[in-house]
């Protein structure tokens, strides 16, 4: 059986960042990832990256433009450690290879970002995440990281309290066998597939998140899910923000800016959360078309947009049909990204030894309430990069990770339980569905008591459908249907935490907003919410029980 | 909408060769995506069926398929583009080996030929403390090169891999000028002699379907022919191709015209090279009995025009 000191659970950004660190660290590591890793979702991120590597610009400004973004929701103990880091992170994966966009003098050019105070992103094109991760895969191959590409975790090993590795899956043979590692970093990305408009791949199915919330591992902000205002009718493609960095409008069926209306003084370079508001408003009120409003770039000169959004009008195009240099672009509003997730450590460290997680699938509390463009990636540089120094120290002083054949044997019938459970009238993609209309309508951009009560039962019957979902095998080479049946269970198991988080924080404060309490209210909700599954925890009912923890504050107060 | 959607079922346990069409019958958005039709034929109907497709979005790459037997890209294709009477085929493209059903052994010819170019950079050590200073011309260059999704139709239209499945391929060589032409790398030299090996760059047969090919006109076959170009001024390539090249140039210039049978003997290593040309020499009787063995070197007679075209030749060099 293989053994590593660290093996790390995905293949994107934040996952490549982790394995490269801890293999420079020295540490025997190894990445994992149900799909080949270039063809990770790191891949969207058509934004950038923030350093503030400008002149005048501090890391201080940069932690209090994510600070005000995250509507004071954010650790910032944490968002120091992202915004004076990140400086060196960035510089570093320019040296690794990435082409970041140039100014006049051959240094990293810098783009202004909605909700940004300064121009402070790092870009490449319109496709900063895409080379971002093609360099690393390029780093990760000269690394000679050991790779298992497409194999499918289903458990997390734990044993007397830590960690000791993975169940997986090998899609090529269809055999499922352990990993064992000393130290395990998740790093599995967004939920994007539990909700009906989203821009994620169909990969981002919530995996890390439910295996470390069934091995009794906190999550923390669950409710937080960030909606991105300008999505591609259709498929759901980001437009990127950089669009309106660069001057984009934003007009409705009458030609009108109508950004104007609402926050007169930002216009488009208003934040996340509130021009997804916007957008949703004017849709609701009938100044839509078809379900959107469009992005207007017809007044920006040819050679900018060919320089600065070559991909974008590429797959504008290819998607949608339009020419963005003569055509409008319809856009609307879509689910986007977890802003909660595991809950780690500025180091990565989540509650269980042995366990680490960065990225997407965490929660280091950096984002607060609302995530602030190009932050994302330079999490995944900071805190993936942390998170493998972490856990490759961790297996230093480690003993060696084996599982108990008691475990193991344990773990085999659970997965022929699922995999010979009789089918009944339910196919994974009528409970799928069902689930993401749910959450699509009553834990989406609006919510209130109502609709979230509403919104639980239904998880939860979902949940006792899901028992009566069969495949009619789960072996075999090349056969996805274990996989594809455990990550419906995953985005299930994870669905119920974000309705029952939501239900419960009673106000309005960045990605979150109740129509019952549209106010932000710091008296009594300056706190994370913290769910772990129990009581009792991974041998506990199956019900989340939520806890809070104060947020950090050091020098920014609300 | 409802559609059949007619895929390839291939299982390699079966025995069989090859794969059978299945029909599956289901009704889809109108603005579906083929590999939206996938994914429901999985959650609804079959989960066993294997295919890749991720981003959903066309930047991923993952999801290059057959579809009414025309190679593209499942994400960027709807239904109701191809659906002909209301049936859609979905076969795996053609060059790479079918593990099942329409998923590829990416391995084999994929990422074998991805890592044989050694496709990361080794800048020189130690780094400086800011970033490298780069012109944004070269970034702005790389960038397109990188925009590649490795979604493998370049290959899939190549006509050198048809015969010859060992040849690296446009994709690998398009990630090997990403590397050779980035101006942090320390190994150019180096990277351009191995790159000259058999099954290298000098396999490829200027036939542009590569480019053709290519969705995001990244233009492959040029990228080929700039690394040639890169490594005839570094001494890589062999010695015929070179020679090929060189009196290709040479002739065009002196005479204004091709001088076939030059280009013949140069190639071959020169008249000096005996062993090169005795090789030649069954070719050359045969050739010379039908009358088709022009005057070489200082004899070849000059086209109309010739001066002019030398002085193009002039004009080019006093350039570079």
């Amino acid at each position: 059986m293989p053994e590593h000191d660290v093996l790390v659970v995905g293949g994107g950004y934040s996952g490549m960042s982790a394995a490269i660190a801890a293999k420079t660290a020295g540490a025997d590591a190894a990445l994992l990832s149900k799909v080949y890793p270039l063809r990770s979702h790191s891949s969207g991120s058509h934004s950038g990256i923030n350093a503030a590597l400008g002149g005048g610009d501090s890391w201080q400004a940069h932690a209090e433009d994510s600070i005000k973004a995250g509507d004071y929701l954010a650790d910032q103990d944490a968002v120091e450690i992202l915004c004076r880091e990140g400086i060196d992170d960035v510089i570093r994966l320019e040296h690794l290879g990435v082409i970041f966009s140039r100014d006049e003098q051959g240094s990293i050019d810098l783009m202004s970002f909605p909700a940004s105070s300064r121009p402070r992103t790092c870009y490449a094109g319109d496709s900063a995440g895409h080379i971002i991760l093609q360099v690393l895969y390029e780093q990760l191959l000269r690394r000679q990281v050991t790779t298992y590409n497409e194999w499918f975790v289903t458990s997390l090993l734990v044993e007397d309290g830590t960690c000791r590795g993975v169940m997986a899956q090998e899609l090529s043979s269809g055999e499922v066998q352990p990993i064992y590692a000393k130290s395990v970093v998740l790093a599995t990305g967004g939920l994007g597939r539990m909700y009906q408009l989203n821009t994620s791949a169909f990969t981002a199915t919530a995996d890390g998140v439910a295996l470390a919330y069934r091995a009794g591992v906190p999550l923390m902000d669950m409710e937080m899910v960030q909606y991105h205002p300008t999505t591609l009718k259709g498929t759901g493609m980001v437009v990127t923000e950089g669009a309106r960095g660069q001057g984009a409008y934003l007009v409705n069926n009458n030609g009108d800016r109508f950004m104007s209306a609402y926050y007169p003084e930002t216009l488009e370079m208003t934040s996340r959360d509130l021009t997804a508001r916007a957008v949703a408003t004017e849709i609701a009120e009938g100044r839509g078309t078809d379900g959107c409003v469009f992005l207007d770039f017809q007044h920006i000169a040819e050679e900018r947009l060919d320089d600065l959004l070559p991909e974008t009008q590429l797959l504008v195009k290819r998607l949608g049909g339009v020419n963005l240099q003569q055509e409008l672009v319809p856009v609307r509003p879509a689910m986007h990204r977890p802003i909660g997730g595991i809950q780690t450590d500025v180091n990565g460290a989540t509650a269980l030894s042995g366990l680490y997680a960065a990225g997407e699938s965490a929660c280091v509390g950096v984002h607060g309430a609302n995530r602030l463009g190009g932050n994302s990636l330079l999490e995944s540089a900071v805190f993936g990069r942390r998170a493998g120094e972490s856990a490759a120290a961790h297996a230093k002083g480690a003993s060696s990770a084996k599982a108990s054949d008691a475990l193991l044997k344990d773990q085999e019938t659970r997965i022929k339980e699922v995999a010979s459970r009789n089918g009944g009238e339910d196919t994974i993609g009528s409970v799928r569905r069902e689930l993401a209309k749910t959450m699509h309508e009553q834990v989406g951009m609006y919510r209130d008591a109502q609709g979230l009560s509403a919104a639980l039962d239904k998880v939860k019957d979902l949940k006792s459908r899901y028992q009566r979902v069969g495949i009619p095998s789960a072996d075999g080479t090349y056969n996805p249907s274990l996989a594809t049946l455990l990550e419906l269970g995953n985005m299930l198991d994870v669905a119920q935490v974000i309705v029952a988080s939501a239900l419960a924080r009673e106000e309005s404060r960045g990605a979150h907003y109740r129509n019952d309490f549209p106010n932000r209210d710091d008296a009594n909700w300056s706190r994370h919410t913290v769910a772990s599954k129990g009581p009792g925890g991974a041998d506990g009912p199956d019900e989340p029980s939520l806890d809070y923890k104060p947020v950090v504050i050091t020098q920014w107060s609300p | 909408m409802e559609v059949t959607l007619k895929v390839n079922r291939y299982d390699p346990a079966s025995g069989n060769k090859k794969g059978e069409l299945q029909d599956y019958t289901l009704e889809v958005d109108d603005d579906a995506t083929v590999l939206d039709a996938m994914m429901q034929v999985r959650e609804d109907q079959d989960s066993t069926l294997a295919f890749r497709g991720s981003c959903r979005n066309g930047f991923c790459g993952d999801c290059t398929m057959r579809i009414g037997r025309k190679t593209l890209v499942a994400c960027c294709t709807q239904v109701s583009e191809v659906a002909k009477d209301g049936e859609v085929t979905v076969e795996p493209i053609r060059l790479i080996n079918v593990s099942k059903d329409v998923a590829l052994d990416m391995e084999e010819m994929v990422y074998k030929k991805y890592k044989a170019v050694e496709p990361w950079i080794e800048a020189a050590e130690p780094a400086p403390e800011r970033e490298h200073k780069v012109p944004n011309e070269v970034i702005q260059d790389l960038r397109k090169v990188m925009s590649c999704t490795m979604c493998w139709l370049c290959d899939e239209g190549c006509t050198t891999i048809v015969v010859d499945r060992k040849f690296v391929g446009p994709a690998a060589l398009t990630k090997a000028y990403r590397v050779v032409a980035d101006p942090r790398d320390t190994r150019t030299e180096e990277r351009l002699h191995k790159l000259s090996e058999k099954e290298g760059m000098w396999d490829c047969c200027h036939c542009y379907e590569a480019s053709e090919h290519c969705p995001k006109g990244i233009d492959p076959t040029e990228r080929i022919f700039a690394l040639r170009n890169k490594a005839i001024k570094v001494g890589a390539g062999t010695r015929g191709v070179v020679g090929h090249y060189k009196s290709f140039a040479a002739s065009v210039k002196a005479k204004g015209w091709l001088d076939e049978t030059r280009l013949a003997i140069d190639t071959e290593g020169g008249p000096l090279n005996i062993k090169g040309q005795l090789k030649q020499l069954p070719l050359a009787i045969k050739a010379f009995r039908r009358g088709k063995v022009p005057k070489p070197y200082f004899l070849h007679p000059k086209r109309p025009g010739a001066d002019k075209i030398k002085s193009i030749f002039r004009i080019w060099e006093s350039k570079k």
